[in-house]
């Protein structure tokens, strides 16, 4: 156990979250960089159900999950009563990006981070586990422009014919109508719409459907894609929170996304359809003829990065390290205290 | 100068020394404070001619007469459109007839002759040459920019060129310092001679002198001989590069070590639905599908049955 505290020479505080504190830190066995997410101790009234909720998904779910578009959970180790979880070091997120308007994000560009999130996502589908939080924030990317699906707090196997799920999940914006209505028992749809809602997000550079509330999300999506009716969605009155909505008619998704190829609008066409069935699987999307198409995705290493960190730095991480080193006095290297 | 009066309060320069006076388009002029109590709402008319004037177009009056003010204005608003060229004519002919108009418009606006005729006639030029109009006003814009730039340069160079003499007199001031320095010193406690003493540092100093004239740099630079790029404001619109297009691979199924499990098309062909609970519409209206715990079941069923210790 003591090891382990040795083993990881804090760097730098990266980030504060609800549940967690996030360092970055250096891995001295093999001298790469890491990022240390400390769970922090709840209350009393969290503390005695044992480790904390999201924290213990994390680490059940990560430990199985291997592939280049998760994110990787290199160790886990405890120290009195906190836990501290390793993961792979992002440098940036897409929030980041799709806010950064010195970026320039070209169809390729797109194209590329559709790919690499999809992939991640086909993975964890297969193997039953639904990820529940899908945002821009949540797809995090490193200088090698590798993107990889993180926070795993509220993932979550699917696929039992009898659990009930929770239906308060995923952030509001990403969130679909059938959650929104209240289903407790529902598939990888959940997942395909918050994909669609990233693509349209990251063509208008801005949040595709805002709300402000439940209520104000619903409205929002209807008034785009035309309020179902019982033909449309078979079922949808006898979902727990259904409520009557006004007619909107559904709106030309070309209008919207006026700079979109046709094979793209097909793609957000079935990422976000209303009806959870009919929806596209992450395989199927793939599949279909946009990635496919012209324009190919841009490779890694052309992804755009926010200015402030530049590309160089990781050509020669030894000469930089080197500098840190110098700075801090070299020998007096900090640690971790967890 | 000292005759000058505003020509509605008929205050004098003599009576109140800081008067200003002020013209607008109609060149007319008023003093500052009647400005400021007549265009009150930020417009009005011109208490000599009644032609409509903004606030906002009066300014300091530069020349004595008016008039001259008012060309000044329709001169500068004809210039506007009439921004023609001599590369822009074929013949010199055709380019001082076309500088002749423009002084015939000018001087019709400002005297007032024919002012409706002279309008039209500025519409319909600007009509006709509407294109060269607009790819001259461009084209003096960038010409203004490369100018800032050029001059913004020259300042810089200006600056850094002072920075350096003023470095060079401090030098050469503590170099002095320090010469006198070792002279008292040498006489204080050298035992030979104090004229040859005195001689050798003279000598030394000329022969210094001699040596530093050249090194002072000589940096000139005009704006002839400045060279200079355009940098671009807006971002740089990233290469499109050509890279392999993308193509569907399936995921690689890990070593399940046992038989593979039937696909979603063979689930139901073979009927093995028939073996969940059916999902009722409430369940398939949320998106839960009766397949999903169908295939998962036969998928652990299977795994790991060809494992062997």
């Amino acid at each position: 156990m003591e090891e382990s505290i040795l083993r990881y020479e804090k760097i730098d505080f990266l980030g504060e979250g609800q549940f967690a504190t996030v360092y970055k830190a250096r891995d001295v066995k093999t001298d790469k960089i890491v990022a240390v997410k400390k769970i922090k101790i709840g209350s009393r009234l969290e503390a005695q159900d044992g480790i904390n909720r999201t924290a213990l998904r994390e680490i059940k779910l990560l430990q199985e999950l291997q592939h280049i578009n998760l994110i990787g959970l290199l160790d886990v180790f405890g120290q009195k009563s906190n836990v501290s979880l390793v993961f792979d070091f992002m440098d940036t997120d897409l929030e980041i990006i799709v806010k950064d308007n010195t970026i320039v994000l070209t169809p390729a560009n797109v194209k590329a981070y559709m790919i690499m999130t999809l992939r991640g996502l086909e993975y964890l589908h297969q193997n039953w586990i639904l990820h529940r939080d899908l945002k821009p924030n949540n797809l995090l990317i490193n200088r090698e422009g590798i993107l990889k699906i993180g926070d795993f707090g509220l993932a979550k196997a699917f696929g039992s014919p009898t659990r009930i799920n929770t239906h308060q999940v995923v952030t509001r914006w990403y969130r679909s109508p059938e959650l929104l209505f209240g289903a407790r028992q529902y598939g990888t749809g959940v997942d395909m719409w918050a994909i669609g809602c990233i693509l349209a997000e990251l063509l208008l550079r801005v949040p595709f459907l805002p709300g402000e509330s439940d209520l104000d999300q619903l409205s929002r999506i209807f008034q785009v894609f035309g309020t179902p009716s019982e033909e449309t969605w078979p079922g949808m009155k006898n979902l727990t929170d259904y409520v009557q909505f006004k007619h909107f008619p559904p709106q030309q998704l070309r209008h919207i996304f006026s700079a979109a190829s046709d094979d793209l609008i097909q793609l957000l066409e079935s990422l976000l359809a209303l009806y959870p069935p009919s929806r596209c699987d992450c395989t199927q999307a793939l599949q279909m003829a946009y990635f496919s198409n012209k324009p190919a995705p841009s490779i890694g290493s052309k992804l755009p990065m926010p200015s402030n960190i530049s590309k160089i730095e990781a050509e020669k991480p030894s000469l930089k390290r080197k500098l840190l080193e110098n700075i801090d006095g070299g020998s007096l290297a900090k640690r971790l205290q967890f | 100068m000292d005759d000058q009066a505003c020509p509605r309060c008929k205050t004098t320069k003599y009576r109140n020394p800081s008067l200003k006076l002020m013209v607008n388009v109609c060149g007319h002029a008023l003093c500052e404070s009647c400005v400021d109590l007549l265009f009150l709402k930020g417009s009005g008319s011109c208490p000599d001619c009644n032609v409509p004037l903004r606030r906002s177009n009066f300014r300091v009056q530069l020349f004595e007469d008016p008039m001259v003010e008012k060309e000044i204005d329709i001169r500068k608003r004809v210039l506007k459109d009439f921004n023609k060229k001599e590369e822009d004519f074929a013949t010199l002919r055709e380019y001082n007839d076309y500088l002749e108009e423009i002084e015939t418009i000018v001087y019709n606006l400002t005297n007032n002759i024919d002012i409706v005729g002279t309008n039209k006639r500025i519409e319909q030029y600007k009509k006709d040459n509407k294109d060269i109009i607009m790819k001259n006003k461009v084209k003096i814009g960038r010409e203004e920019v490369e100018l800032e730039e050029i001059l913004e340069i020259e300042k810089q160079m200006e600056e850094l060129r002072r920075a350096e003499i003023a470095r060079l007199e401090q030098e050469a001031k503590k170099q002095k310092i320090r010469e006198k320095e070792a002279l008292i010193d040498e006489l204080m406690f050298a035992e030979g001679d104090a004229k040859d003493i005195l001689n050798t540092f003279a000598q030394n100093k000329a022969n210094k002198q001699e040596e530093l004239v050249p090194v002072v740099p000589k940096v000139t630079q005009f704006s002839t001989g400045v060279k200079f790029t355009r940098v671009s404001t807006q971002p740089t619109l990233p290469l499109i590069e050509e890279g392999p297009l993308y193509k569907y691979e399936p995921l690689a199924v890990p070593d399940r070590c046992g038989p593979d499990p039937p696909s979603i098309e063979d689930i139901v062909a073979c009927g093995y639905l028939k073996h969940v609970r059916a999902e009722s519409e409430t369940e398939k209206a949320g998106g839960y599908k009766s397949t999903l715990p169908c295939l998962r079941a036969l998928q652990d069923a299977l795994a790991g049955l060809y494992h062997a210790s």
